[in-house]
């Protein structure tokens, strides 16, 4: 069972206050529902997914504590993004970037901040800063790679 | 320490997301 990151205090903390957590038990000889229903291939699989049930984000493999946060921070943000709620999305995403420099999630968080940003404002400065940042903090990430149009963008 | 106070019912989870407007945390996990 992966216990792991659940023994961290702030893990706990953050699922307990931000979302509904949900624990279903795999089985491999004959897959439950759940697991047809979501395609569920390997363990531990976490979805994060919105009150209608729609997955907004698969994480599949162990994930280490401060990853784990990140994670668990970005997927609030996306959940909000994703339904058109840019200023709390914004919010998520500028945790990450914050409280988590490290984590493998950070660019990711970074080029969704200048699009939320983007989306709320129309500015499309946001989209810059965010390749900027990109380039500088996370060169070799594939986000500053996919940021790479708004270079174009004047500062 | 607290404890994470895990829902084991997909549609409990849901409808109890709905209520308190949260997204699901959802771990498949198996005990292997």
């Amino acid at each position: 069972m992966n216990a792991g990151p659940y023994s961290d205090e702030k893990v706990q903390k953050f699922i307990e206050e931000e979302y509904v957590p949900l624990k279903s038990e795999c089985f491999w000889k004959e897959r439950t529902e759940l697991m047809k229903q979501f395609d569920i291939a390997w363990t531990p699989t976490f979805l994060i997914q919105d009150f209608g049930g729609r997955v907004h984000r698969k994480l599949v493999g162990y994930i280490p504590v401060d990853d784990f946060l990140a994670q668990l921070k970005f997927g609030k943000g996306i959940v909000f993004f994703e339904k058109e709620r840019h200023e709390e999305a914004a919010k998520r995403f500028r945790q990450v970037i914050e409280e988590h420099p490290n984590a493998g999630v950070a660019p990711e968080a970074t080029f969704f901040l200048g699009v939320a940003e983007y989306k709320k404002t129309h500015e499309a400065s946001a989209l810059r800063r965010a390749y900027d940042t990109l380039t500088e903090k996370y060169p070799q990430s594939e986000w500053a790679r996919r940021a790479q149009p708004y270079s174009a963008i004047p500062k | 320490m607290a404890e994470i106070k895990w829902e084991r019912d997909f549609e409990t989870a849901i409808a109890k997301a709905k209520k308190e407007g949260k997204p699901v945390f959802h771990d498949f996990w198996f005990d292997g």
